[in-house]
């Protein structure tokens, strides 16, 4: 059974129809990116498996579980991390507030310690400006200390929005190392994406959506040869 | 004005500046959570007074439904303040659930929960009027122990007199101020609340509800309005249903002059304010809020953020 699954799903977004009838997997252990133009929908999908808009139609169920009704703040408690677009780290409070807050669902306060720890491990340059406030940081700073954030709440799911948007190329490499990293070490992530060929070569399975509809799904490395996405999406 | 003079309206601004300094964070807090100010504020902080009143003296006067009404059983003041305190928080979480929330899950715009908080305001002063009358309900002096009412001394041939009511009140609001400058500042709650201010849609990304802090709020609001009244209640009389206009308009003037949603801003404006007050001299008293809102004015127009507050407002 698949951790994620969106059933016939549809959202209004901004007075119009911005997802339709999508329907989408996402199973334990994988690497999921879901491409296509700005507008397409991506985002808006995410935003509706984190319940920040509402469906029009359709269900979601996370670990077999009808979500489709549940408040935002529910959703993190059950496992899923939403990394939102443009990263929205807290400016005002310190870095490590802002991975404090990451983990605000949890009670296990010093296994948070430990984790905030190992976020430093793997971010170096977070542990360096821990005190700092989150806005005062750089773009790829705070995109991963948005990342951090997200797995701070030890989700069994996490939904990455964009990770390399406004980045530069090498650290745009960095982030999807470590992206690689985090599934190897057993995160399922949903990865939403304006750089196509990357998250396809970094991830299992690829969902095309244009105008709202998912058009192509399949092994991203099948769809890496495919014509019709080459043309579209990969600029060849 | 002699040095006596002088430190005798020091003191006094203070200790009324300290009340003027937690009333006015009620207004600061439900600002920076929604960026509206609560008219009903000031409704609080009448209607706590009257609450600790009837908590600690329970006696009425000859208007109103309840006149004659003494209710029996008196608890100790420590008690009544509190429990005052909290009821009028309870109060204000049931303001934002029948004034605010309706309104904001609706879309409304920020002008009709204004609006909506100005009626709330009215029911409220309108019903303790009915309950109670217009007239004053002074604490007797004994509610705070058996102490000297007041501690004088002299400088040189003239004599400053503090009285001892307002040596509590600086008391009591600066162990208020610390205690919520310590929860907002360093706890898990104060960080959440933090964050539901800078951006409520990703504080419930973290698993933060909103609504729910929104009413923590709420709350926290209106048992600093309930403490304001109650304290000014004991210091100058309960003074008739329309006791917290004023201080509600003097209220707002600390938060604009501290600088909207700034919370070190509504503690120097409120004791700016408490000092202007203090500094009028006695034949202009009756013109004191004219003459703070003067002065606000023309601070404002050196520097319209308010003195802490940032130079724009703006929600990301």
């Amino acid at each position: 059974m698949a951790l994620l699954a969106l059933e016939n799903v549809s959202v209004n977004y901004g007075g119009i129809q911005a997802v339709r009838g999508v329907n989408l997997e996402v199973n334990t252990g994988e690497v999921v990116t879901l491409i296509g133009a700005n507008g397409a929908g991506k985002s808006t999908t995410l935003r509706a498996i984190s319940r920040l808009l509402k469906l029009r139609e359709g269900a979601i169920r996370f670990d077999g579980r009808e979500i489709t009704g549940t408040a935002p703040d529910a959703v993190v408690t059950l496992g899923i991390a939403h990394c939102p677009e443009g990263r929205q780290v807290l400016a005002r409070q310190s870095v490590e507030d802002n991975l404090e807050l990451g983990a605000y669902v949890r009670r296990d306060f010093a296994a948070i310690r430990d984790d905030i720890g190992k976020m430093y491990d793997l971010f170096p340059r977070l542990g360096e400006r821990r005190n700092q406030s989150a806005g005062t940081l750089s773009g790829g700073e705070q995109q991963m200390l948005a990342i951090a954030r997200a797995l701070m709440s030890r989700p069994r799911l996490l939904l990455l929005d964009e990770p390399s948007l406004g980045l530069a190329p090498l650290i745009v490499l960095e982030i999807f190392s470590i992206i690689r990293n985090l599934n190897e070490q057993g995160t399922t992530i949903l990865l939403v994406e304006q750089n196509a060929r990357l998250a396809m070569q970094n991830s299992h399975r690829t969902y095309v959506i244009e105008a709202g509809q998912i058009t192509f799904t399949g092994p991203s490395r099948e769809l890496l040869e495919d014509e019709r996405v080459m043309r579209a999406y990969l600029g060849d | 004005m002699t040095t006596a003079q002088f430190l005798q309206n020091l003191l006094n601004g203070i200790s009324i500046g300290s009340v003027y300094a937690i009333f006015a964070l009620g207004y600061t807090l439900v600002f920076s959570i929604l960026g509206i100010i609560n008219f009903a504020h000031g409704a609080v902080f009448t209607l706590g007074a009257y609450l600790t009143y009837a908590m600690a003296v329970g006696q009425f006067g000859i208007n109103g439904l309840l006149s004659g009404l003494s209710i029996p059983v008196q608890l100790p003041f420590p008690v009544a303040l509190l429990l005052g305190c909290i009821l009028s928080g309870l109060v204000s979480v049931l303001i934002e659930r029948l004034a605010f929330r309706p309104l904001r899950n609706r879309g409304g715009d920020a002008l009709l929960a204004l609006v909506s908080s100005l009626g709330v305001a009215l029911v409220t002063v309108n019903a303790i009027q009915y309950f109670v009358g217009s007239e004053i309900y002074s604490f007797p002096p004994e509610i705070y122990g058996d102490i000297k009412p007041a501690i004088t001394f002299s400088i040189g041939e003239s004599v400053v007199v503090i009285r001892t009511v307002q040596v509590i009140i600086f008391g009591v609001c600066m162990a208020v101020l610390v205690s919520l400058g310590f929860l907002i500042a360093r706890t898990r709650f104060g960080k959440a609340l933090r964050a539901v201010a800078e951006n409520p849609a990703t504080a419930s990304l973290l698993g933060i509800s909103v609504n729910r802090f929104i009413l923590y709020t709420f709350f926290l609001s209106g048992f600093l309005g309930g403490l304001a009244g109650s304290l000014v209640g004991t210091s100058f009389g309960v003074a008739g249903p329309y006791f917290g206009v004023t201080y509600g308009l003097q209220g707002i003037a600390v938060i604009v002059l501290g600088g909207l949603g700034s919370i070190p801003g509504s503690v120097l404006g409120g004791i700016i304010i408490g000092l202007i007050e203090a500094f009028v001299p006695p034949d202009y008293s009756a013109y004191k809020e004219a003459v703070s809102f003067a002065l606000l004015f023309l601070i404002l127009m050196v520097r319209p953020q308010g003195l802490l507050g940032q130079s724009q407002i703006q929600k990301v």
